[in-house]
């Protein structure tokens, strides 16, 4: 009785979550001018387009730099706390750590407008920095489990080796638990840039007119004109999205990632 | 002779728990010594306390007559193996052996050669450029041991460096063990909770339970005269009575006779086994005591008994130990 019933669900979610992917990737290669499904030939026009469109190719510039940035902060932030929560003795690590996974349940909208009012009009920041803050502190979630569930899978008992061998502890952590942790790491940088480029609420609530980032100048651009050259940039986010998500999967594992978000 | 590590007094609280309880230890020079108890009674406990890993809660740790009690492990140049071998996945099996020396700077020409002498010794000099995930069990138990010898330690702690391996390599490598102990002439301490892996293996045993040492000595002094009724049943003492005067016996299985009718202690055949070479028999039994008791004994076959039938048990004075009442 039960599996027929989760079959389907699981398939019906399939199917809610692949079809709008198909029709935007199908209108895509579209050699009309309008977004329409199914597409009237078939031509790589708009690819040529959205390629050379300069607002889109300076907003994924932006969006990448950021990407980068953010995910640095939030991994330089994010490694060292996890570590702590782990290995230290810190009181209260359930409290640090909720902290720091917050971001993950507390409503980007809510965490854009405070940043809004806290930074950009309390602090007088600019839209660049309140926004890497932003991303920063969205990223965390990713650095902080990533790093955690590759630091649980890792044996203690390598920096003890490493210790009983003659190591001091800073030498320990830098010979054998930071390698052992990179491509957790690695993971987590991948997977928290693609959140980062991907994300609009946050990024929308604070743009500036000299700082935007790629979705948002993709939704300003749909609501001007709604031709292909939007479906063709999203099939060139997707590719690229998919790729690091398999260079994810290979290093570490969804499964894994994901399991330590869940848990 | 003196020893090469030395616990006075020595106690581990966990908490309110306390894993190891005032325990007293000389682990002599060039020797290897067994720690030998059932799971949890603190042998892991004692050798992270001799390696350094935790502090004593209370106690002395002398290692070559020098207070270590607080030393860090990296101050104590003591081999370790630990149960899960702990190599380091991102390094090649000479690296991972040469690690300690590279940290004693020691010039990589020299390096090279003492790590392939150290590998020739556990007989992996072939897998040198290997990483250690594409080795068997066997083989990364010989790397973490290669890896622990080369810095020419004071100690070498062996954390049940056998119980991941199957039973055959586990009786191979015993041999080995003990070879590579005599070529390096190093001090051994091995914890397992094997009896059969102690007696063969250990000039010194010593037998913990529920945190205390309950009986020391070497295999020769230790089998034929267990201290009490656990470090009995530990070694395979399956029989219990009592002598006429109260005093607790017992005797192993295969000390005692069974003849149809002469002078010992009557007794009733509850069931036979047959083992191929043996038989294991239980018997009803009244001990001298008066007391009826169940007791198994280990006969060759050929033997005709069948359940129920009444036959005389033999329990040979020179196999029965007193134990403390
Ligand atoms: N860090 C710790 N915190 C709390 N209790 C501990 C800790 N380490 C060990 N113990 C407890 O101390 C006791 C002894 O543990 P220990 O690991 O020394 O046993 P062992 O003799 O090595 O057993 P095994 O054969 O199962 O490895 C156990 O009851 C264990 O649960
Ligand atoms: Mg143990």
């Amino acid at each position: 009785m039960k599996r027929p019933i989760t079959a389907a669900l699981a398939v019906i979610g399939y199917v809610i979550m692949i079809v709008p992917i198909i029709f935007v990737v199908a209108t895509a290669f579209t050699a009309g001018s309008t977004l329409r499904f199914p597409p009237e030939g078939i031509s790589l026009r708009w690819f040529d387009e959205a390629l050379g469109y300069e607002p889109f190719i300076e907003a994924a510039i932006s969006s990448l730099g950021l990407a980068v940035l953010a995910t640095a902060l939030a991994l330089l932030v994010g490694v060292p706390v996890t570590l702590a929560i782990h290995r230290g003795k810190l009181p209260g690590k359930g409290l640090v750590e909720g902290l720091f996974l917050s971001p993950l349940i507390v409503p980007e909208l809510v965490v854009g407008l405070a940043l809004y009012q806290q930074l950009m009009i309390g602090m007088d920041l600019d839209n660049f920095s309140t926004l890497l803050v932003g991303h920063t502190a969205l990223m965390l979630p990713y650095a902080v489990r990533v790093t955690g569930a590759s630091l649980a899978l890792a044996d203690p008992a390598l920096e003890e080796a490493a210790r009983g061998l003659g190591a001091s502890p800073l030498r320990a952590f830098f010979t054998v638990t930071l390698p052992v942790l990179r491509p957790g790491i690695f993971s987590a940088g991948l997977l928290s840039m693609v959140t980062s480029v991907n994300n609009v609420p946050l990024s929308l609530l604070l743009q500036g007119r000299d700082f935007r980032t790629l979705p948002v100048t993709m939704l300003d651009y749909v609501q001007q004109s709604y031709d292909p050259m939007v479906a063709a940039a999203s099939t060139l986010i997707l590719a690229a999205t998919v790729v690091i998500a398999v260079i994810a999967e290979r290093t570490v594992g969804f499964a894994k990632i994901f399991g330590g978000i869940n848990q | 002779m003196t020893a090469a590590a030395e616990l006075i007094g020595v106690t581990q609280r966990f908490g309110s728990f306390t894993a190891v309880d005032e325990i007293d230890l000389a682990v002599p020079s060039g020797k290897l010594t067994t720690l030998l108890g059932p799971s949890g009674c603190g042998k892991t406990t004692t050798l992270r306390m001799i390696a350094g890993y935790s502090a004593p809660t209370s106690g002395t740790i002398r290692i070559a007559g020098i207070d270590s009690t607080r030393t860090p492990p990296e101050k104590r140049n003591l081999g370790m193996v630990f149960q899960s071998y702990a190599l380091f996945p991102h390094m090649t099996v000479a690296d991972n052996v040469g690690y300690g020396l590279k940290l004693r700077k020691v010039p990589s020409a020299e390096r090279r050669l003492r790590v392939m002498e150290t590998l020739e010794l556990v007989g992996l000099a072939h897998l040198a450029d290997r990483k250690p995930k594409k080795l068997s069990g066997g083989q990364q138990q010989r790397v973490a041991l290669a890896r622990a010898i080369a810095i020419r330690p004071k100690l070498l702690l062996l954390d049940e460096p056998l119980s991941n391996l199957d039973a055959r390599l586990r009786v191979q490598m015993r041999a080995e063990l003990r070879r590579i102990q005599a070529e390096t002439k190093l001090t051994v301490i091995l914890v397992t909770h094997d009896q059969d892996e102690a007696l063969e293996m250990s000039d010194a045993m010593v037998i913990m339970n529920e945190g205390r040492i309950v009986q020391q000595g070497s295999p020769q002094q230790v089998f034929p005269r267990p201290a009490d009724r656990f470090v009995a049943e530990f070694l395979g003492y399956e029989n219990f009575l009592t002598a006429a005067d109260g005093t607790p016996l017992t005797i192993r299985p295969e000390h005692l006779h069974i003849v149809e009718k002469g002078h010992g202690l009557d007794a009733t055949v509850v069931d036979v086994a047959f083992r191929g070479v043996d038989l294991l028999v239980s018997l009803d039994v009244v001990d001298p005591s008066g007391a009826t008791v169940r007791l198994l004994a280990d006969v060759r076959s050929g033997a005709t008994l069948t359940p129920g039938s009444g036959v005389t048990v033999i329990a040979p004075d020179d196999h029965l130990v007193s134990l403390p009442r």
